[in-house]
Parts: C-alpha cells; sequence; structure tokens
C-alpha cells in the first residue's frame, strides 16, 4: 500500500470497489437487476451508499489470514492436549450440539444469500459489503464446523448437524426463519437478517454463547466465537448503513421498513429463545440470565441508543415489543421446561437443574421462579427420586409462524397458556402469539406454505409412525437424546475423570 | 464537552481480551476517551462512553511503539454499539447520528 | 493428577461426521471435508421465493448443467475458508511488493510507449471485466447446487474482484498515486471500440438466466483473453524491454492457472455425469456454439489494438488460441465417449 499518500483510504478504497461499476448499455438496467423492483422499494441514487468499512481484498485477506491462523492454532492445540476434559462437566457440550444443529447452517444460508445481494443489488457499494459479508458467512459456517469437530469425536449429537437441521422439529424454528428471509426480496433480506438479525439481536445470540463457552472451559469455541463476532461487527456496520440508506433514499420506504422492522424483531426474538433457555439451564456455570442479557443487549443498546437514532426518520421501536420485554422474566423457563419434557426426541439431552443452578434461577428471576416454576422442576425430581423421568406423551401443537411448541403464556398471566389463530382459505392456522399471528396474517400466503414437522409425522412422511423410526430418520443415535444423568456422554465423562490410574491403563490396552 | 447532558446516550465497543495488542488499545481508548468505563465479562472487555467513543491510531502507535493501522482493529473489536461515523487512516469515530 | 488425565488414551467414538463416515467410512475427514461436503440444505425447504416461486431456495433446476451428486466434484485445491484467504493474502503480498518495487524504480513510466498504451487502455480498463466476472460468478456461488461447487464459485468471484483490485491499484501507481488513469480506463472501457466487443459479451452474460451459462461463457472469453494477455504479451514484452509489464503480468498468470484447476475438474464431473452426462455435453456444447466465436471476435480486436500499439504477432497468436481451444473444447465434449 504505497499509494496511500496520494488517495486517502476513502478514496482508495471507493476507486477499488464502487468505481469498478460502470453503467451497462448493451442491456438495460431492468434487465441486469431484475428483483430490485417488486417490493416497492425506491432508490434513487444508489451512489448515495456509505461505505461503512473499507477493507480492500488485500487488507481483508490479510487480516483474515492471520485471524483464521491464531483461531486453527488454538483448534489445534486443545484437540492435542485432550482439552476437552477440562470443560466444566460434559453436558455443557448440549449447548453446543443446539449451536452446530441450529445456528451453523444459517451461517451457511447467510453466506449463500448475502451472494445474491453481492449479484442483485444495484448498487456497487452495498454489492462490494455483500460479497465480503458473504465469504465471511462461509468461514464462520467452517471455522463452527471445525471447532466443534474434534467434540464429535467424544460426545453424541453433533455428528448429523446437517440433515437435522432439514429434519428435527426443533430445528425447523431456526431453519424456517432463515428460510423466510431468503425467501423474500432482496432489501427485506437486508432487513431482516443485515439489520434485525446482525445488529439488533446477534450480540444476544453470540456474546452469551462465547461468554458462556469462555466461563466452561470451551477455548475454542470462545476463540471461534470472538474471532467471528469481529467479522460480525463489520456485518452490523452494513445492517445499519442499510437501513439509514433506505430510509433516506425515500419517505415512502419508511412504513415498508417499519413493517419489516416488526415483522423480523418478533422472528428473530423468537428464535432467540432457544438461547434464552441454553443460557439460563444448559451452561454448568452460568455467566449471565437471559434477563440481564436481554436488558443490556436489547433494552439498553438497541431501545435506549439505536432507536433513538431511528426516531429521527418517524421509526418507531418495533411492534410487540412490550411483550418480549414482559417475556423476560418467563422465556427461557417455559422454553427449556419444553426442551426437558421432548429431549427423547431431541439430538441433546436434559436434565433438572441442580440445587446450586435452582438457587441462582431463584435469585436471578425473583418475580417468578420460585413461584411458577420451580415447582414443576421439584414434581420432575421426584419422579426421578421415584426412578422415573418425566417425558411428554405424545407431539406438541407447534406455532404455524414460529414453530416454536404452544408453551408461551399469555401477557400478564403466566399461568395461562396463550394462543392465537387466523383463518385463512377455509384453514385454522395457530399461533403462540400476537406477534405471530400478526406476522402470518400480513402473509398468510407464505406462512400456509411451512413445512410444519409435528404435521409431516402424522403425514407419514418423517421415517414412520413410531417414535423410533421419526428418531432414525432424524438421525439420532443412541446416546443423543433423553436424561443426561446416565446418558453415554455421562457415563464417559465419569469414567475419563475417574481418578484411579485403572481407568488409564485399561483404556490404554484398547 | 456536549450542551446536551441531559440525555447523552451511551456509544460501546467489546474486545477480545486476548492478547497484549488488545491491552495496548484499550489502555490507548481510556487515554482518548476521559469518560469511557471499562468492565470486564469472561474473555471479553466492554467499554463504553457517553455519546461518543474515539480510538486515535497516534495514541495507539505510542503505546505500542510500532506502527498500526486502523484497519488492525478488526483483530480485536467483538461487537459495538452506536454507528461508525468515521473509519480513516487516522481514527476510528463511533457515536449516534441523531 | 492432570498429567495422567492428558496422558490417558482415550478412542474416540467416530472419528468424524456422519454424512461424511457413509460417504468415505469412518476415516479421520480433512478440514476440507468437514467443511464443505453435505452443507448445503436439501429438503422440507419452508417457502417458496418470492423472486422466482418456480424454484426451491436450492435447486438443481436453476442450470441445465447438473450433477447427480453435487459432491462427486471436489475442488482439487481443498479451499476451505482459512487456506483460500492465507493463498491470496500470499497473492496480494506478493503482488504488493512488486507494485513497490515498480514505484521505486519509475518503471512504468519507463516503460516504452506502445507498452505504456497497452497497459493504460488495454490491461487497466480490464478491471472492468473482472468486477463483471465477479457479478457472474457470484450469482453462481448463490445458485449453485452443493456446498463443492458453490464453495469455488464464491472464491472465484472474490478472486475477480481482487483481480479487479489489482489492476486497478496498476492504475493508481503508473498515474502517481491518483485516480486518474482510473478514469480514463473507464472511459476506454466504455466507449473504445477495442473493448466493445468484450464489454458486450460481458454484459450479455450477466443477464444469463441460467447460472452455469453465464459462468462457463465467460470462462471461454477467459480462455481467450488470460493466454493473450498474461502470457503471450509476457513473453513479447521481455524481448521488448517492458519488465514492468511482464512483472504484473505474471500474478496473472500464476493466478488463472490455479483458478482453471477448479473450473476444468467441474467441467469434467459434468460432462461424465453417470446420469446427466449427456444432457451436460449438449448444454455445454450450445454455450460454445453461442459464444465461442464471439468471444474469439472480441478477443481479436483487442489483439488488433494491442499490434497497432506494439506490433507483437498478437492476432497470430489469438488465432492460434482459437484453434487450441476448440480442439480442446472439442476433446472435453468427446471425453465420455472416450472413456
Amino acid at each position: 500500500m504505497a499509494n496511500t499518500k496520494k488517495l486517502s483510504m476513502k478514496q482508495r478504497y471507493s476507486a477499488l470497489t464502487r468505481d469498478l461499476d460502470w453503467e451497462s448499455s448493451y442491456v438495460s438496467e431492468e434487465e441486469l437487476f431484475p428483483h430490485t423492483k417488486f417490493e416497492g422499494i425506491k432508490i434513487h441514487d444508489w451512489a448515495k451508499w456509505e461505505d461503512p468499512f473499507r477493507l480492500t481484498i488485500d487488507a481483508y485477506c490479510k487480516y483474515q489470514a492471520e485471524k483464521d491462523k491464531r483461531l486453527y492454532a488454538v483448534l489445534d492445540g486443545f484437540a492435542q492436549s485432550q482439552g476437552h476434559l477440562t470443560l466444566s462437566d460434559a453436558r455443557y457440550l448440549n449447548a453446543m450440539k443446539l449451536f452446530l444443529q441450529g445456528v451453523t447452517p444459517l451461517e451457511y444460508q447467510a453466506h449463500r444469500h448475502f451472494g445474491y445481494l453481492a449479484r442483485h443489488l444495484n448498487g456497487p457499494g452495498p454489492r462490494f459489503a455483500a460479497l465480503c459479508q458473504s465469504i465471511d458467512e462461509l468461514r464462520h459456517t467452517q471455522t463452527e464446523i471445525h471447532t466443534l469437530s474434534n467434540y464429535n469425536k467424544y460426545y453424541g449429537g453433533l455428528h448429523s448437524w446437517s440433515k437435522m437441521h432439514d429434519r428435527v422439529w426443533y430445528l425447523s424454528v431456526p431453519k424456517s426463519f432463515f428460510d423466510d428471509a431468503i425467501s423474500a426480496g432482496p432489501f427485506e433480506f437486508l432487513i431482516a437478517i443485515g439489520f434485525s438479525f446482525e445488529y439488533l439481536l446477534t450480540n444476544l445470540l453470540f456474546v452469551p454463547f462465547m461468554s458462556g463457552a469462555s466461563f466452561n472451559g470451551d477455548l475454542p469455541s470462545m476463540t471461534f466465537g470472538f474471532s467471528a463476532q469481529s467479522d460480525e461487527s463489520r456485518h452490523m456496520t452494513l445492517g445499519l448503513e442499510a437501513i439509514k440508506f433506505l430510509l433516506e433514499q425515500d419517505e415512502g420506504n419508511v412504513p415498508i421498513v417499519q413493517g419489516w422492522i416488526d415483522k423480523w424483531f418478533w422472528r428473530g426474538y423468537r428464535v432467540t429463545a432457544l438461547v434464552a433457555g441454553m443460557l439460563d439451564y444448559m451452561l454448568p456455570r452460568k455467566v449471565m440470565s437471559w434477563k440481564e442479557a436481554f436488558e443490556l443487549y436489547f433494552e439498553e443498546q438497541m431501545l435506549g441508543g439505536l432507536f433513538k437514532d431511528l426516531e429521527f426518520y418517524g421509526i418507531t421501536p418495533p411492534r410487540h415489543v412490550e411483550h418480549a420485554i414482559a417475556e423476560k422474566d418467563l422465556l427461557s423457563h417455559q422454553v427449556y421446561w419444553t426442551l426437558y419434557s421432548f429431549s427423547f426426541a431431541a439430538a441433546f439431552t436434559t436434565t433438572v437443574p441442580e440445587a446450586g443452578e435452582r438457587a441462582w434461577l431463584a435469585e436471578q428471576y425473583p418475580d417468578t421462579f420460585n413461584t411458577f416454576y420451580k415447582p414443576r422442576w421439584d414434581k420432575a425430581q421426584a419422579i426421578i427420586d421415584g426412578g422415573g423421568r418425566f417425558f411428554f406423551q405424545g407431539l406438541p401443537q407447534l406455532c404455524q409462524t414460529c414453530q416454536i411448541p404452544m408453551v408461551f403464556t399469555e401477557p400478564g398471566d403466566p399461568t395461562t397458556l396463550c394462543q392465537r389463530h387466523s383463518v385463512y382459505r377455509g384453514e385454522r392456522f395457530d399461533f403462540c402469539s400476537d406477534g405471530c399471528k400478526w406476522i402470518f396474517d400480513r402473509e398468510p400466503e407464505k406462512y400456509v406454505q411451512a413445512w410444519m414437522p409435528v404435521h409431516q409425522i402424522y403425514q407419514g412422511n418423517c421415517g414412520g409412525p413410531s417414535v423410533p423410526e421419526v428418531l432414525a430418520w432424524y438421525g439420532i443415535q443412541d446416546g443423543d437424546n433423553g436424561e443426561y444423568t446416565g446418558s453415554l456422554d455421562h457415563l464417559d465423562w465419569r469414567r475419563w475423570h475417574a481418578s484411579e490410574p485403572a481407568v488409564a491403563s485399561t483404556t490404554k490396552e484398547s | 464537552m456536549t450542551s446536551e447532558a441531559t440525555d447523552v446516550r451511551k456509544v460501546g465497543v467489546d474486545l477480545q481480551e486476548a492478547t497484549e495488542d488488545t491491552r495496548r488499545v484499550v489502555e490507548a481508548i481510556e487515554r482518548d476517551n476521559e469518560d469511557a468505563t471499562v468492565s470486564y465479562l469472561p474473555g471479553l472487555v466492554k467499554i463504553q462512553a457517553p455519546g461518543r467513543l474515539v480510538v486515535r491510531r497516534q495514541t495507539v502507535e505510542d503505546l505500542l511503539g510500532r506502527p498500526w493501522e486502523t484497519h488492525e482493529f478488526q483483530l480485536a473489536i467483538v461487537s459495538y454499539y452506536g454507528h461508525i461515523a468515521e473509519w480513516d487512516d487516522d481514527e476510528i469515530v463511533i457515536k449516534w447520528d441523531h | 493428577m492432570q498429567y495422567e488425565l492428558r496422558q490417558q488414551v482415550i478412542e474416540p467414538r467416530r472419528k468424524t461426521f456422519q454424512h461424511l463416515i457413509e460417504r468415505y467410512g469412518d476415516r479421520g475427514a480433512s478440514r476440507y471435508e468437514e467443511g464443505t461436503i453435505d452443507v448445503q440444505a436439501t429438503e422440507n425447504f419452508h417457502y417458496r421465493p418470492l423472486w422466482d416461486p418456480a424454484h426451491e431456495l436450492y435447486d438443481q433446476d436453476y442450470s441445465a448443467l447438473k450433477l447427480t451428486d453435487p459432491y462427486t466434484f471436489t475442488d482439487p485445491r481443498q479451499y476451505y475458508y482459512a487456506p483460500y484467504v492465507a493463498s491470496r493474502a500470499e497473492l496480494h503480498e506478493s503482488f504488493g511488493k512488486t507494485l513497490g518495487y515498480l514505484e521505486s524504480r519509475d518503471l512504468f513510466d519507463r516503460l516504452p510507449d506502445g507498452w505504456r498504451t497497452v497497459l493504460m487502455q488495454l490491461m487497466v480498463p480490464l478491471r472492468h471485466y473482472e468486477s463483471g466476472a465477479q457479478l457472474v460468478t457470484v450469482n453462481g456461488a448463490r445458485f449453485a447446487y452443493g456446498t463443492t461447487v458453490e464453495q469455488c464459485l464464491s472464491y472465484a468471484a472474490f478472486d475477480r474482484i481482487g483481480n479487479a483490485q489489482l489492476l486497478s491499484r496498476v492504475g493508481i501507481t503508473a498515474a502517481g498515486g491518483t485516480a486518474d488513469a482510473l478514469a480514463d480506463a473507464k472511459r476506454a472501457w466504455v466507449d473504445d471500440g477495442s473493448l466493445q466487443g468484450l464489454r458486450r459479451l460481458v454484459e450479455e452474460l450477466l443477464v444469463e438466466r441460467d447460472w452455469a451459462t453465464g459462468v462457463v461463457g465467460f470462462d471461454l472469453v477467459d480462455r481467450m483473453l488470460y493466454p493473450l494477455l498474461y502470457r503471450y504479451l509476457d513473453e513479447a514484452a521481455l524481448l521488448g524491454g517492458a519488465g514492468a509489464y511482464s512483472l504484473v503480468a505474471q500474478h496473472l498468470t500464476g493466478w488463472f492457472a490455479d483458478h482453471r484447476r477448479w473450473i476444468d475438474a467441474l467441467i469434467a464431473a459434468w460432462v461424465t455425469d453417470e446420469q446427466h452426462g449427456a444432457a451436460n455435453r449438449s448444454a455445454l456444447g450450445a454455450i460454445v456454439t453461442a459464444r465461442l466465436p464471439q468471444a474469439i471476435e472480441a478477443v481479436t480486436a483487442v489483439a488488433t489494438a494491442i499490434d497497432g500499439a506494439i506490433d507483437v504477432g498478437a492476432i497470430d497468436a489469438v488465432r492460434r488460441q482459437a484453434q487450441e481451444l476448440t480442439a480442446a473444447l472439442d476433446a472435453t465434449m468427446n471425453t465420455e465417449e472416450m472413456a
């Protein structure tokens, strides 16, 4: 970079990115960019796009190569030293199983579809930013796989993440979320993922996961996560620039964008419900509660900061946000109880929180835990003490929009299940919340297409009518599912950590 | 510094705690942003400041004792909130627009 | 205690992920394989795309060129993200060193006039050609079926914008660190007769609905243009005292050799595919019929301009290349019959 003396970073970046574009004359702009009209968004001047970061390919490759060198050194070292034995507990990995099955495929989808933006947006500035994000997302997909690959060799639930994402009931929650985004138009995708997901919610997803990894001895996941987040901060700038750009280009864009913010906040928020359960229940060593994370990363930073900024354009905080706020004391408990009840059909295990964890939960959730949720766990514990294990018999009813079982409660009443429904073309569809019903009602023709896992089982499309047949079709292997205590992972973990040398000598012989 | 002291929204940046270089960057930020508060989560340093936060190349270079491009901030940053108003050769500025 | 723990030999339950075990047996898999094979979703898509309701979100039918199993094709370079960016970091660093050297010795200024014309009016404007290549290629990255195929396209798209930036940096450096030459280059790309055949072709390929038709069509142009500009002229530059041209060209020749490895392998996989081989050969044949004459004509126009500036026999070189390429394509199309 010997030339910086003449061109500033900004000018050089512009010369090396957007200035590569030219106005076509052998084909029309319509033919060249056929997808950017149908959503009703009006762009008058693509040149007004502000490049949110200024990384040219040479600098990009240099810094990304350095990041990956550091990351893979950590992965190799951890594997060589059998670092998995120093985790806080084997059950910690349930969080990472959920992550690999549920989140990694989303990174991949983002990779593919930011490639779509890199082709289909008219403006060269956002196209280049999208291209960088596209290959960043491929990086995240692969570094996640490579990070968790070592655990896969010794523990259950990680072996068939890709097939499971396409088939397993609880994974249709994140899958349908992303399918929803990429099946939308390019601008909606940009707001759905670039803004709502990357900027509004990604911190809520990643930072607690990665701090949790750090706290539970999972150095590779922490390293991968923070390394991925360093790219994520670029993606956040893209998302924020995207929304400001759309809002500034035409006043007619404002209500369209507001509708997308309303939709995608709630859609994304429902996906993070799985994170809530993970954070409060799956980590043996707790980092922060869902409620705390929500208050910090969403209420303080987004509602208190970002939305004040967007007020300028006439944008208001997302519709139904008050329900999310009211739910912060309930969400993780309702979700994890559901996972606990249905984990016979999951590729992770669950268990009753230990006494110390229950005390922590009571402390974090003084208004709700002891009143509403501790009694459930006491009951579950009593069943275990009697030699049993509670599992829900039968299949749950799923929300047609978010596809989470209908387990959430009425706003203001934690003891009554919330049920909404709409009728479309003579058929009844059920929803877990006002937010999900509202989303369905604005695009029923889209949401009726959803591949609903429970319906599919009943229709005989999932390997057969019995639970073992469905589990086989899911790719679930012995030891992946059910109760953690006494599971294969648990037994192995105990054997590996039995202190007598006998263990070492017997395993050596094998 | 700012007249509208009544409602100064915070901005912030989270950095990886991992390396010696990052620690110097944190020091530089503290030096250039007197109102900044620094807190720690596992693996993470959170820096917050009211209204505006700046990372200056010169200060980082003074502390590191070597040349440092602002692009190198990529290696340390985990997340931020606010708007990246400027990212050029000499400084990175995070603030809210409106 | 800790020491003993670490000495334990723990037999792994499995050596890799289940889908790799099913394909290759329970052996240790490479990072390329784990990060690539069976990664893309294949079933139970929830919604049809609003922008193309006739297709699924991932669908073989986005192209006439198909593989029975996309994972029978793998990247011969085995690039996943980490080795890919490491290799490109090296490429750009070494290119940066070349530029620094050329600048410090004023070698661009010392180019013979004719060569400077070729560099600034033909080579630097091709930054737009590369930018067009990026768009055509990234379309494939989105719409190709299977991670092995799209991953190659994704890196190729990134490569092309990288090439566009290399050429732009040549323009910046040769114009004393300003963007003046880039403005001239864009004028040349948009207006100069010698480049209009190329530009027309690029724009037409950009609007091809079938992603592979765009990518393969572009490849035909590449296979005419790269050998001329970066190999044939490299030789001529050494003889003609145009060291700066040669030093720049070698980086692009090196890149093109790397690029050919995956695209040749993909074309070979298409023509030999057990189920779709015959249909693929006929689809490829149609692309060649439609685009090769156009490519030859467009590159001949470039060669004519080159010979006008430096008279190095570029037109003859293009004629020979066209014959070689036609023969090579015939051989490719007949691969199955020969096997």
